[in-house]
């Protein structure tokens, strides 16, 4: 942040920080209760978020192994809206909300937006991913459905450029698979296979319920209790770990081709997997991009004047359990010229050391990206599960934020961003 | 909320902001397009972007915008029907955030009215360098858009259906034509602009009479002719035009299928418009959704807009390669059923609900907020609160929005699939 008095600064740290807050309850079931009441807002934004994602593949349940084929958690996404009674959809409807859901690598979230009838849409939320429904005939159904979703990401360059990136990057971890699997790997799902997942992940300790705007924790603690969240949950036994990846990268390159006008490239690096709950870890990988080719870097300057990458071109960090992945990616004429430019400038940072300006604005940049986030209230809902899921709080990533220095960008960049720890693929014009 | 009028042709709205961390600040410049200076209007928002008189290195600006937080600024072309609407618009957080005490408020309306009214000029030009560099830029756009086979189907779509007409005049301009753009040009058509455009600037959370004393101070050295907007049109109705694109290793294909009211005699409400689309194919309980997606699994989307100022409807799905026919025809038949019978009670109010909903959550964001009155003037219409809306939405009937589905006829089907042999069965082409 800012250079400037430290008494001050600490003040409106902190007056952003209680910007962040929320109530957070624990209920006897295990269920956490995140609930930011935004007052002069009318739309109640809520998500209840599973630890389980498409890295979820191989677990134990009850001392039972249990394997899932690629796709098993987005699959049970699209289930969870059937009920013996119907679709959930159509509960929604009654209510005038809008509610949708979405797979990651590392979370299922079940979301709705509605601006009355609060009690109603959460007892519907709360009782449809509750209350599981599966059987052989809504399970084919469903089958082609998704068969057609999967079909509409193979034609994405920028999905199929990040899913060959991982399978360069790891020999093992499920990241190499498709979020959504594919049409044979969904096709060998059964309802015994989605009752398991939801015995082992959808239960209320492994779940939180989040909840932003025109709402009191009181009003959401009341639905909890309808739903019976209020009581201890049957317990279960469930272990799940990734075997560590350190050796070296199965894969240092990768070439293919698409219906694409331009060539596509991805340049990555496998990281060391984040320690739960390490935020500092986690927002150094999200600084480190900016500081290498952000908009305020001499590199993307260069390469945007001599018409090497388009506005959209940027470093990312994905980081579900297990593994970590930065990843820089762009569209380009000449995308190994990109590459290239992008590992010398590695290079030279690690050895000069990073812009303490530059350092010092791309933080100010992040901490008015995070202000921003609050004031949304699928943002905050969002932003409050995703930080609850990684073992920590929005307040404590701002104090994290303001607390990091140059030092530790130039000390992370010694042992970060390696060659040997990368791979590049690109996709060429059919 | 309030609209004030600074000069002729120049108006200034605030709008409240008190529940948000952020301000913004937005100029619209509306004005009508010519076909032949279409592609300087597409490169002059990328020049603007890249700084002012002030400021003329693009990475400076970030770094500024950096300094300030993290402050948005961004300058988009869009379209209002047949016009088009020159905007510039800056956000950022609100000056009792400011970790050192600086009037951020202040230095955003400089920001965002120096981009607007004073561009960085060599020699009463446009830097020739910005302009080759961004020329570059645009071309790699708009070949980029095959990439995104969605988009480009609709946009392959919308040309076929309209032509030569003015509402067809491409709003990124055309790849052959920027060899033409010169400093010269780029200057000429900006100065044209800022001539004839209708000018409203919103203002939330900053203070309104200080950006209106800025405002006309910019406006002092202008020389301002205001011209009259575009009329309401419509397509006339021909028999319909199929289209069909073979694409090489495509997995889904792509349709997109445009209706024409045919004239502006009954230009319906859009409070009718709203219901008869979400009846139709804009909601999760429409009918496209219910029965061409959900039932008869033809599609993975399948959805409707209707665009009230072109008089235009469409919708666009992906399919399976070599089921476009059937998804054609399963289209079709939803939108006869929806002309020939009326939607039931129950549809009609489960669209309601969703609408109404949507207009309680209009002041829940700074965008939403601006862009509910700013659409309004677009429409030459007096401004209205969302409840006033919400008192006509109530008032649709179903005869109404089987009446505005009845007014359009199928003019134009352009299908993006793959080549002969790679889809399902060939006597399913179109």
């Amino acid at each position: 942040m800012k250079n400037f008095d430290a008494p001050r600064a600490a003040a409106i740290r902190q007056k952003a920080a209680a910007a962040a807050s929320c109530q957070v309850i624990t209920l006897p079931s295990g269920l956490t209760v995140l609930c930011r009441t935004m007052p002069g807002y009318s739309t109640v934004h809520a998500m209840y978020a599973a630890d389980f994602g498409a890295v979820t593949r191989n677990f134990t349940l009850d001392g039972r192994p249990v394997s899932l084929p690629a796709g098993t958690a987005h699959f049970l996404e699209h289930k969870m809206f059937e009920s013996d009674q119907g679709d959930a959809f159509d509960l929604y409807a009654k209510t005038g909300a809008s509610a949708n859901a979405f797979t990651g690598y590392d979370r299922t979230c079940y979301i709705f937006s509605a601006t009355g009838g609060f009690d109603e849409n959460l007892d519907i939320l709360l009782g449809m991913v509750g209350h599981p429904y599966f059987t052989e005939a809504t399970i084919a159904k469903e089958q082609g459905i998704i068969g057609q979703e999967i079909k509409m990401y193979e034609d994405s360059p920028d999905w199929r450029l990040l899913t060959a990136l991982f399978r360069c990057l790891y020999r093992q971890h499920p990241i190499r698979d498709d979020i959504a699997g594919t049409v044979q790997s969904i096709a060998t799902l059964t309802p015994e296979i989605l009752y398991d997942c939801t015995t082992a992940f959808y239960r209320p300790g492994n779940m939180v319920l989040s909840v932003a705007g025109n709402i009191a924790p009181e009003q959401v603690l009341r639905a909890c209790q309808r739903a019976g969240l209020d009581e201890p949950a049957p317990a279960h036994t469930v272990s799940w770990q990734f075997l560590p990846e350190d050796g070296p990268i199965p894969q240092k390159e990768a070439t293919f081709t698409m219906p694409v006008t331009k060539p596509c490239f991805a340049l990555g690096y496998r990281e060391a997997p984040l320690p739960r709950g390490d935020a500092r870890q986690e927002i150094l990988c999200d600084i480190l991009p900016e500081l290498i080719c952000g908009g305020m870097t001499t590199l993307y300057r260069r390469l945007y004047d001599e018409s090497l990458v388009n506005p959209d071109f940027g470093g990312d960090t994905v980081a579900p359990r297990g593994c970590c992945c930065i990843a820089f990616t762009g569209e380009s004429a000449q995308p190994r010229k990109v590459a290239e430019l992008l590992r010398q400038e590695i290079d030279r940072l690690r050895r000069e050391g990073v812009d303490e300006e530059l350092f010092t604005l791309v933080k100010n940049q992040m901490y008015g990206e995070l202000l921003a986030d609050l004031e949304c209230v699928e943002d905050a809902a969002a932003q409050m599960a995703g930080a609850q899921l990684k073992g920590r709080s929005l307040a404590s990533e701002i104090e994290t934020l303001a607390a990091l220095t140059v030092e530790d960008a130039n000390k992370a960049l010694q042992t970060m961003l390696r060659e040997e720890n990368s791979a590049y693929v690109q996709i060429d014009p059919q | 909320m309030e609209r004030k009028k600074l000069a002729e042709g120049v108006f200034i709205t605030t709008l409240d902001a008190e529940k948000f961390n952020r301000c913004r600040i937005a100029i619209h410049l509306r004005y009508t397009p010519l076909r032949q200076s279409a592609t300087d209007a597409a490169v002059l928002p990328l020049v603007l972007e890249r700084g002012n008189a002030a400021c003329p290195d693009m990475t400076q600006l970030s770094r500024t915008l950096a300094r300030l937080y993290g402050a948005d600024l961004g300058v988009d072309l869009g379209a209002a029907g047949c016009d088009r609407v020159l905007s510039a618009d800056i956000c950022g957080i609100k000056d009792q955030f400011a970790l050192a005490g600086e009037n951020l408020s202040a230095e955003y309306a400089d920001l965002v009215f120096g981009t607007v009214f004073e561009p960085y000029l060599v020699d009463g030009r446009f830097d020739p360098e910005a302009v080759a560099i961004e020329k570059e830029t645009l071309a790699r756009r708009l070949q980029s858009e095959f990439n995104d086979k969605r988009r480009y189907c609709v946009r392959q779509a919308r040309r076929r259906f309209y032509g030569d007409s003015p509402a067809g005049i491409e709003l990124g301009g055309y790849l052959k034509e920027l060899p033409a753009v010169t400093p010269a040009t780029l200057k000429a058509e900006y100065d044209r602009i800022l001539a004839t455009a209708a000018i409203d600037v919103m203002v939330q959370g900053a203070d309104a009479d200080r950006v209106a004393d800025k405002l006309l101070e910019r406006l002092q050295t202008v020389n301002r002719a205001p011209q009259p907007l575009s009329p309401l049109m419509a397509m006339p109705r021909t028999a319909p035009q199929r289209y069909t694109e073979r694409v090489p290793a495509l997995t889904q294909a792509k349709l997109c299928m445009l209706f024409t009211r045919g004239n502006t005699a009954e230009i319906p409400t859009l409070a009718t418009l709203r219901l008869a689309m979400g009846v139709f194919g804009g909601t999760v309980t429409s009918r496209l959704f219910r029965n061409v997606r959900e039932k008869q699994s033809l599609c993975y989307y399948c959805g409707s807009t209707a665009l009230r100022a072109t008089g235009v409807m469409m919708v666009d799905s992906g399919v399976e390669p070599g089921g476009e026919a059937r998804a054609e025809q399963a289209i079709l038949k939803e939108l006869q059923s929806l002309q020939t019978a009326l939607v039931t009670p129950e549809e009609l109010e489960d669209c309601r609900r969703a609408l109404l909903s949507g207009f309680d959550a209009v002041y829940d964001t700074l965008a939403g907020t601006e862009s509910w009155y700013y659409q309004q003037i677009t429409r030459d219409e007096a401004l209205a609160p969302p409840e006033y809306e919400k008192v006509l939405t109530q008032a649709v009937t179903r005869r109404q929005v089987q009446q505005v589905l009845q007014g359009y006829s199928y003019s134009v089907c352009y299908a993006v699939t793959a080549t002969e042999g790679e889809g399902e069965a060939a006597d399913e082409k179109l």
